[in-house]
């Protein structure tokens, strides 16, 4: 064993002690490297937390123990905060040789530790064929390179993915590891990559980069992981993941000439040399999804369940309800959209609330996700909601799958009187401001007459209606035949009494002259008055009543007699008077006034 | 002969037993409705309004009284239904308004030109039979005025008789179309209100039509074409679409 392998081994353990004192629990592990070179003598340390009553070694029949065990015990006390931690370590230590290569197993070894009994778990060791030159850090000095040279096969870094070829939406595990030979001191201007096309996310990545042993092409390295990301392709194709790139700062070995002096072997001086490493890019093959896929289909890929339930079946208008739809499963959970749902018409319905309760891992996401619809209904009824649909493509079966949830039923209650605010949260367009007039009431009912009627109530066009149309003009048809006739009727009169008026009068003069020849006086005048009066009335269309003198005048005048003989009438009009009223007088001559009569009628009449 | 009097006597007996009088049943509503019993008062109605009887005070009370036990929709229906038979009654057009304010839709109305805002105007000031007697009185007026016009004594007289005719003649004519219109508006049964408290109008005849919009209780719309239980619709903004006929009521 060189001394450099010591002091590595020492820091080794160290580092590992202290690391197991943080957690002071009592236990018992095993730590070996799980791949060494045929020729390669490697350390198997036992690590019991605590101190060990008794050790009971496993069988170790793959390998040849070179030494060991040898026991080695130590004890930290910490204080943090006042707060004191102690802690005793007990390691047993065996440095083995593989005989063979292959694959072995080292058995579990027991320690009774506090009178319990602990077992570690059984561990395999590869043992590949190792040159010494080639076989790690840990094979000695000798096998370093030559001091401030590091080949590419040192140090490299690679892109792996965990499937080369998916489909649209289907996750994959992309994983950055460090693969060294030589120490490393740190690193700097890391320059992860971005994924074009994919939706990424890092998952479990290490806190601190742990090194394990892994054998790329028969040789060993030191591996880590430096980063691990899920990835799910957004776009179909192929898929370029770039180059990541960081500088690492490798310690090597400060050459010191050509001749060594036995110093430098204790007193190592190393160097650190900048080196830039670059992962190189890796292309995914994307491909799309097969055609045909349902109209429900959300953009899952995976494998999923589906459940829908409503928070509350019965509720009032007006209030809030909730639809909850959860798909479970694994795949891009976390892509997944709400299916959508067409809900009855009046219903509100809110922003999607989604609830990720979802584990992200190697297999993409897995867990439930909880898409809450809140909903409003605002009018009563009976509501079927759904069914809910939810499409997804299957990975395994490679077809699209839909499921169907049943269906819901909403009952819907009156709203609740008195709930102003929410009827005030109606959106708008639908609000009116006019509810306010809250106050207000119906006018009171008719409780007088109800004017009931059977059908057809409308007067308008009924058989009164057109009976009494009838009537109006019926009578008026029989006023204007009457008026008409009338008139008719009166001037004919008129027209008799004009014709006969000459006649009248002559007849009443031929009786006038008779007495005249008897020499009666005052019945002659009578006479002769009456016929003069008569002929007027007859001629002017009076009756005997109306006769004045006045009015015979006007009459006259209005019939357009001339001046002469309508005072030649009223003269003997009132000679007729003068005779009958007053006959001591000085009497008239009779026949003188006969004849006068007689000449004016025959005047008139022409 | 003594057979036949028997089957009558019977027959009356019967009826004046099982049929209450219209009126009774009225005024026991009425009694029924002032003491906040509308369930009662409502079925009483009904009775009157099943037995077919009419009038604008039935369908008036009658849509009180659902007012009154919140079914606004049917309220509204009734309204209608009463300013049907009577355009000009304002306790009618008073709690119409007030019932529409309590239905969700509130559609814009396309207003219509001035000039026939006023004819509806004054058509609908008097009731059809109102101008029916109107008219009637015209031409009774009419028929003295051409009796005047043809007898009268002077020609003063003629004249302004021949000027009233004419006017007459104006008032016949208006009176006889409004009465007409109104009998004409009131059998045409071409509008309805929506009765669901919500429905959805579609914009073909089916249930897979797109939903154009969504029409709440107490609507009204205009009928436009029927096709099996469909029937397209006419909002009073102009909009168009099928509804299910379940869920309207002709007015």
């Amino acid at each position: 064993m060189t001394i450099n392998c010591i002091k590595k081994l020492l820091l080794l353990s160290c580092a590992m002690l202290i690391s197991l004192a943080l957690s002071a629990q009592t236990s018992f592990t095993v730590d070996v490297p799980r791949v060494v070179g045929s020729d390669e003598n490697f350390r198997l340390v036992f690590i019991a937390e605590g101190e060990p009553s008794s050790f009971n070694p496993p069988q170790l029949k793959d390998f040849d123990v070179l030494a060991g065990p040898s026991t080695s015990t130590m004890t930290s006390t910490q204080i943090i905060n006042g707060k004191r931690t102690d802690s005793y370590q007990v390691s047993y230590t065996y440095i083995l040789q593989a005989r063979s290569v292959g694959t072995f197993s080292i058995p579990s070894a027991s320690a009774v530790i506090g009178g319990k009994t602990y077992h570690t778990n059984p561990v395999s060791v590869e043992v590949v064929k190792g040159d010494a030159n080639n076989s790690g850090n840990s094979s000695g000095a000798t096998s370093q390179k030559s001091s401030g040279t590091i080949s590419s096969d040192d140090i490299f870094m690679k892109m792996s993915v965990s499937k080369g070829k998916v489909v649209k939406g289907e996750s994959l595990l992309a994983t950055l590891k460090l693969y060294t030979k030589v120490p490393i001191g740190g690193f700097e201007n890391v320059k992860f990559p971005t994924f074009n096309g994919f939706w990424s996310q890092e998952v479990d990545t290490p806190s601190n980069i742990e090194f394990t042993r892994e054998t790329v092409n028969g040789k060993i390295y030191n591996a880590a992981v430096l980063r691990r990301y899920m990835l799910i392709p957004q776009q179909t194709g192929n898929l370029v993941i770039d180059p990541s790139e960081m500088t690492c700062l490798v310690q090597v070995r400060a050459s010191s000439g050509g001749s060594r002096s036995m110093f430098d072997d204790f007193f190592d001086s190393y160097q650190t040399i900048k080196r830039k490493i670059t992962a190189p890019s890796i292309h995914v093959n994307v491909s799309p999804l097969p055609s045909g896929a349902p109209a429900s289909f959300a953009g899952g890929v995976g494998e999923f369940q589906l459940s829908a339930r409503l928070t509350k079946d019965t509720i009032n208008a007006n209030e809030a309800v909730s639809l909850e739809v959860s798909v479970s499963g694994s795949g891009n959970l976390n892509l997944v959209e709400a299916p959508k749902i067409t809900f009855p018409a009046d219903f509100e319905v809110y922003d999607t609330k989604i609830n990720d309760n979802t584990s992200k891992s190697g297999r993409g996401t897995s867990g439930t996700k909880v898409f809450e619809y809140p909903l409003i209904p605002r009018g009563a009824g009976v509501f079927e909601l759904g069914p809910v649909v939810f499409s997804y493509f299957d990975i395994g079966a490679k077809k699209y799958k839909t499921l169907t949830s049943e269906k819901l039923t909403l009952r819907v209650g009156q709203a609740v009187e008195g709930s102003e605010n929410s009827s005030a949260s109606l959106p708008m367009g639908v609000n009116k401001q006019s509810v306010k007039s809250i106050g207000s009431d119906v006018r009171y009912i008719r409780s007088g007459l109800s004017g009931l009627v059977r059908g057809n109530s409308f007067f308008f066009g009924s058989v009164t209606f057109f009976a009494l149309i009838v009537l109006i003009a019926a009578s008026y048809i029989l006023m204007d035949k009457f008026l008409s006739k009338r008139i008719e009727r009166n001037r004919d009169i008129a027209g008799v009494k004009n014709r006969r008026a000459n006649k009248v009068a002559r007849a009443r003069l031929k009786n006038a002259e008779s007495l005249m020849k008897q020499n009666l006086y005052s019945a002659f005048f009578e006479e002769l008055h009456r016929a003069i009066l008569g002929y007027c009335s007859d001629k002017l269309n009076l009756s005997l009543a109306d006769l004045s003198r006045e009015k015979i005048a006007s009459s006259l005048e209005e019939k357009s007699v001339s001046k002469e003989h309508s005072e030649e009438l009223l003269a003997l009009i009132e000679v007729c008077e003068y005779a009958r009223y007053a006959p001591d007088q000085d009497k008239p001559e009779m026949g003188q006034n006969y004849q006068r009569a007689i000449k004016l009628i025959s005047d008139l009449e022409v | 002969m003594k057979r036949v009097l028997l089957i009558i006597t019977t027959v009356l007996i019967c009826l004046s037993v099982n049929a209450q009088s219209p009126k009774e049943i009225w005024t026991e509503a009425n009694n029924n409705y002032s003491q906040a019993n509308y369930q009662a008062a409502l079925e009483g109605f009904l009775k009157i309004e099943k037995s077919g009887y009419v009038s604008s005070a039935l369908f008036y009370n009658i849509g009180n009284t659902y007012f009154k036990m919140k079914e606004v929709g049917k309220s509204i229906l009734y309204y209608e239904r009463a300013l049907k038979l009577d355009p000009a009654d304002k306790d009618v057009i008073n709690n119409l308004q007030l019932a529409r304010d309590f239905s969700l839709d509130k559609i814009e109305e396309i207003p219509d030109f001035i000039l026939k805002t006023w004819i509806k105007e004054v058509n609908y000031s008097l009731s059809s039979d109102a101008w029916a007697y109107l008219s009637i009185i015209s031409m009774a007026l009419l028929a003295l005025l051409l009796l005047m016009f043809r007898y009268g004594p002077t020609p003063r007289a003629r004249k302004s008789s021949f000027f009233g005719a004419m006017a007459a003649i104006l008032m016949i004519f208006f009176s006889v179309y409004f009465s007409w219109s109104q009998k004409h508006e009131y059998y045409k049964k071409d509008t309805a209100i929506v009765m669901k408290p919500v429905s959805t109008v579609k914009s073909s005849p089916d249930n897979s039509g797109n939903t154009l919009f969504i029409l709440h209780e107490g609507t009204k719309v205009s009928l436009i074409e029927e096709i099996g239980q469909w029937k397209r619709v006419e909002l009073t903004d102009g909009r168009q679409g099928w509804i299910n006929s379940l869920d309207i009521e002709v007015i």
